[in-house]
């Protein structure tokens, strides 16, 4: 068993822009379009802030929100396939003869969102970015606990835009842009298990898709839903808030 | 000179995604790095690119020569006058 308190959860996407929105969005389950992210980054100095385009506003306007403005934290990001869409426009100017622009190389990197929030926030500590397809939020989950080992709290920020159309045959991918972060801590929060349940049954050949685990995890930290469960490496994990010990 | 000038501010402000500066917010002689406008290290490779594209001027990025021709907008006018092929 794994555990650690979660101190504070914020999430954003187009037109999801506080708890209340994603309530009626996991009752409603409507479309979400693209278009409608809203992400006011005028905290970020502007020679930083044209940097960022969609992937890392999701990632800067979600922890925006949790108000730890200059805490200096371990930071952990989370992405299935980042910025997709920058890495096809290098390789379509590479096709074209062209020169790659340093810009666009520099922040095609899974890295780059979280070097440039450590940039902006002045943070000085450890910065992971983990890939994962199957799992993302448990990796992340996992990768956040091993760091509370040694630090008293950790930033852990789940994140992805959907792969560009030509991509969408060969890979699963998200119906619309978003970001996760929380607040992960020793102490302060209130305290999470994180439990291994056993392997998955053999005849389920059928991964959890990224959206519908997206939709339990958001509806598990809104207290829609009792607990997560997420298959990671044919083993089945369950967070769910720790039970006071009567003993 | 200044028609130039004028069109080296639009290719700094179009290349570097500078949304939010105007062409007459750029000083002549004001340093274009760090200080000034206040680009960084990929802005001068961004920048070197541009010159190279539009221009047909080839620099080498690790030469104090180099450095002088950024310095400002003038510098690089000058720079564009004396070496452009195209």
């Amino acid at each position: 068993m794994a555990g650690f308190k979660l101190e504070a959860w914020t999430a954003l996407a187009p037109s999801l822009e506080h708890k209340d929105d994603w309530l009626v969005w996991l009752k409603e389950n409507r479309q979400i379009d693209d278009q409608n992210l809203n992400v006011n980054l005028k905290h970020v100095p502007m020679m930083l802030r044209r940097r960022f385009n969609t992937l890392g506003k999701c990632a800067m306007g979600a922890i925006k929100q949790l108000s730890i403005d200059n805490a200096n934290l371990p930071c952990i990001f989370a992405s299935q396939h980042g910025d997709t869409q920058l890495t096809l426009s290098l390789l379509e100017n590479i096709g074209k003869h062209e020169d790659m622009s340093p810009t666009g190389f520099s922040l095609a990197v899974h890295n780059a969102v979280s070097g440039l929030y450590s940039i902006v926030n002045k943070n000085t500590c450890e910065v992971t970015a983990i890939a994962a397809m199957e799992g993302l939020i448990a990796s992340a989950l996992f990768e956040s606990i091993g760091q509370l080992q040694k630090s008293e709290k950790v930033l852990c920020v789940v994140y992805d835009v959907p792969l560009p159309s030509i991509y969408q045959a060969y890979s699963e991918t998200v119906d619309f842009p978003y970001a996760i972060a929380m607040v992960l801590s020793r102490d302060k929060g209130d305290e999470m298990s994180f439990t291994y349940q056993g392997n998955v049954p053999e005849h389920v050949k059928e991964q959890t898709n990224i959206n519908t685990e997206i939709r339990n995890f958001v509806g598990y930290l809104s207290g829609q839903l009792s607990d997560y469960s997420c298959n990671v490496n044919g083993s089945i994990w369950k967070l769910e808030k720790k039970l006071n010990n009567v003993s | 000179m200044t028609a130039l000038q004028n069109e080296l501010k639009e290719m700094i402000i179009e290349c570097l995604d500078l949304e939010d500066v105007e062409s007459e917010e750029i000083d002549n002689e004001e340093p274009l790095f760090v200080e000034g406008l206040g680009l960084d290290s990929i802005d001068a490779l961004e920048i070197g690119l541009a010159l190279q594209k539009r221009y047909g001027i080839k620099l080498d990025s690790n030469s104090e020569e180099t450095r002088a021709h950024f310095a400002n907008v003038n510098a690089l006018a000058d720079l564009v006058k004396n070496h452009r092929t195209q």
